[in-house]
């Protein structure tokens, strides 16, 4: 196990674009965090505290954009080998499938919890002085929804990580494991508008990926969410073992 | 420049095998023998029309029946009136807040709001009017205030009056109330309805509401026959109905005063059947599943390209056509006819597939009468489907040309396409507006077959948006190809 951990982790940091596509999950992360912080308008209320802005959730919107690198980086370890059929040379070398996918989804996943991690620590801490000139009371880990809210962002990132992995080895195409990506995440929240039903709109949100895992953002007007924060973690957590085991059984029992 | 020196044989044997029709035969004969363009081709007319279905199962209205519920909502000031007598007072002023702002004289079976009524009133839009109980209205003489206005009851039966001078009267209209007890509520009366809509943002919860204002008259020469003794016959003021309260919490309360001869009276709301209300765009809302159709689409568009790249046939196709930018210009042909056609067969059944399911939600006539392609706007919706699609496709194929990897030039369209949508949410709205109007998905504007207060885009230019796109795209790919190395 420990080779084949250290053969895709080789393959892994030996491709040029890897490092920089787990540079911009975080970079990312931050940069938008900070900038929606920064375009927040200035609280109207009096003492800004009492206005429960949710700023947390807003200084940790960067995901959205982070997790677009997250889907590449995740989604080509799997669908590149397929690509260029190096997943026959892969196999040859070491013909024990599952200990391949493992060993793949774990490094996958621990490099993008670790950038997960940076990228949310240090959105929270660079929009800390731009929310706190804006008048808002500070972001402080002290606070247990804010501790919340980023274990559970960094979470996130890594379940979307192994999401991607099982996704990309069921479909084993690129173009196609990042079209079902993108549809399943941006796209069917999209719909909602669509709907004038308000219980159709509320399942929708609670039951999409992305709107229920990204629910352990809040920490205002808990009570007024179709779905609540671990719960929706756990919706997307669902969603990111079920493709994984999909992608475990299909690479074991599938010509490759 | 000796390359574009050819020999005469050669000239002719290029101008047969080359042409432009060669070429497009050339890439339609690609486009149609890949399997992928097939599957990609079935899903996107497969998830379009799936998604139309279940978003129509998702929707449903009761605005057929809401047709018949009435707004009974302003500012009163009134005493009662026993047995027969009439209702005088001269209209001074009247703020115009909307064409329909009403204020006038009120004789009403009681406060109780819905309860029989008769109003002579002015409108800043349409004139003087007499109305009684939701459905009798008749026109008096056009023009804002000032005016004489008067009701007289007789029984069971209201005729309301008006005149420049209050000397000589104008009968404008008569109704009978059934269920009017002896003694009603006379007096004066103001309200405004709705303005628009009004949406605020506190961060990213975003709350939309109807706008109210107040709409303030003012009247003298006020005189009630036969006066009611006081007590009893003093002037109230009060709001009738609910209390309205705007998106930002905040209520709004009418105000009634007297001083002297004049009453000055600020009222919202409005006495109205708001008949058929519904302002659901059924037609665009039944494209929606165009949202996830159009994943397949640039797929399709960016491996058209790239996927010559990564197989290496891009060589073979430059070889035997080394006019780079006239491939370029036979894949965008090919591409842009073959997605047009999906988009267009989709919305077909799309619309046409899911009238039945949302026919029995609700969306019927007379609210939702059944769309017919014979209706420009539903016309445009159709057709605009087609050229949505296709234009995204061109944008697809233009990044798949400039990037020439398909990974890279996916991720970069569908960032292009959806995170705007994502940030739009976060974003003060003024920003968001302009997000809306500025990415490639202000093409989908090109489905509007109404207007709604959340339209941003106008359909056409919703559609030159993402024209822009694809055309800005293609030019830079046809540079580059021409330029670069394959």
């Amino acid at each position: 196990m420990t080779r084949t951990l250290r053969a895709e982790w080789t393959k892994w940091r030996t491709l040029r674009a890897n490092p920089w596509l787990l540079f911009g999950a975080l970079a990312g992360t931050i940069a938008l965090g900070v900038t929606v912080a920064w375009a927040l308008p200035l609280p109207t209320c009096e003492p800004a505290a009492t206005c429960r802005e949710d700023t947390v959730r807003l200084a940790l919107s960067g995901v959205y954009l982070g997790q677009i690198a997250v889907i590449l980086l995740a989604t080509l370890a799997v669908t590149n080998e397929y690509a260029t059929r190096m997943v026959q040379t892969t196999l040859a070398a070491s013909p024990k499938r599952l200990a391949v996918y493992t060993a793949r989804a774990t490094v996958v996943t621990v490099l993008t919890l670790v950038a997960g991690a940076i990228g949310v620590l240090g959105a929270l801490a660079l929009s800390r002085p731009v929310l706190v000139g804006h008048g808002f009371p500070p972001l402080s880990l002290a606070d247990g929804p804010t501790v919340r809210a980023a274990v559970g962002t960094t979470l996130y990132f890594g379940l979307l990580a192994l999401f991607c992995v099982g996704v990309g080895t069921a479909v084993r195409h690129t173009p196609a494991a990042l079209g079902v990506m993108f549809g399943a995440l941006y796209l069917v929240p999209m719909l909602a508008q669509f709907l004038t039903n308000q219980v159709w709109q509320k399942w929708v949100i609670k039951l999409a990926p992305m709107t229920a895992g990204l629910a352990i953002q809040a920490t205002e007007r808990l009570h007024g969410m179709p779905i609540g924060p671990w719960p929706g973690l756990g919706v997307f957590a669902l969603y990111a073992v079920g493709a994984f085991v999909l992608g475990a059984v299909l690479f074991a029992v599938r010509d490759a | 420049m000796t390359t574009t020196q050819t020999r005469p044989a050669a000239r002719r044997a290029m101008t047969a095998n080359d042409g432009f029709g060669a070429q497009l035969r050339a890439e339609w004969t690609k486009w149609r023998s890949v399997r992928t363009t097939k599957w990609c081709a079935f899903l996107a007319v497969a998830l379009m029309v799936l998604f139309s279905m279940l978003w129509a199962l998702g929707s449903s209205t009761n605005a057929n029946e809401a047709g018949s519920q009435r707004v009974d909502l302003f500012r009163f000031t009134h005493q009662p009136l026993a047995g027969d007598g009439e209702i005088v007072a001269h209209l001074l002023s009247q703020e115009n807040t909307g064409p329909l702002a009403k204020a006038g004289v009120l004789i009403k079976a009681s406060t109780e709001p819905g309860s029989p009524y008769a109003a002579m009133l002015v409108t800043p839009g349409h004139g003087a009017r007499f109305q009684a109980n939701w459905s009798t209205d008749i026109a008096g003489t056009p023009g804002p205030a000032p005016r004489w206005l008067k009701l007289t009851r007789t029984g069971g039966s209201v005729v309301g009056a008006e005149s420049a001078d209050g000397v000589t009267w104008r009968e404008v209209g008569r109704a009978d109330l059934d269920g009017l007890p002896p003694t009603v509520e006379a007096g004066l009366f103001s309200t405004s309805p709705s303005t628009g809509m009004r949406t605020i943002r506190h961060g990213g919860n975003t709350s939309t509401a109807p706008e109210y204002r107040l709409s303030v008259a003012t009247f003298d020469s006020v005189a009630l026959t036969p006066a009611t003794p006081a007590p009893a016959g003093a002037w109230t003021s009060e709001d009738i109905g609910q209390t309205i309260t705007q998106v930002d919490d905040t209520e709004v309360h009418g105000s009634g005063t007297q001083s002297g001869g004049t009453f000055t009276l600020a009222g919202v709301g409005d006495i109205a059947n708001l008949g058929f209300s519904g302002d659901n765009d059924i037609v665009r809302d039944s494209l929606g599943g165009i949202l996830i159709g159009l994943i397949p689409i640039v797929c399709l568009g960016v491996l058209f390209m790239t996927s010559e790249y990564a197989k290496g046939t891009i060589r073979t196709t430059f070889t035997a056509s080394p006019r780079r930018v006239r491939v370029l210009a036979a894949k965008a042909v090919v591409l842009a006819g073959t997605t047009f056609v999906i988009g267009l067969v989709a919305a077909l059944i799309c619309l046409f597939g899911s009238r039945p399911l949302q026919r029995e939600r609700g969306f019927r006539a007379p609210a939702y009468p059944d769309p017919s392609l014979a209706d420009g706007p539903v016309l445009r919706a159709v057709i605009g489907a087609g050229l949505f699609l296709a234009a995204l496709a061109l944008l697809s194929l233009g990044v798949g040309a400039i990037l020439r990897r398909a990974a890279g030039a996916l991720t970069l369209v569908m960032a292009m396409v959806v995170l705007p949508g994502v940030l739009g949410g976060l974003m003060p709205l003024s920003l968001e507006a302009w997000l809306g109007r500025l990415t490639p998905l202000a093409g989908m504007a090109i489905m509007q077959t109404r207007d709604r207060f959340d339209y941003v885009v106008a359909p056409w230019t919703g559609l030159a948006i993402i024209g822009g796109y694809a055309l800005v795209a293609l030019t830079i790919a046809a540079w580059r190809i021409r330029r670069r190395d394959v």
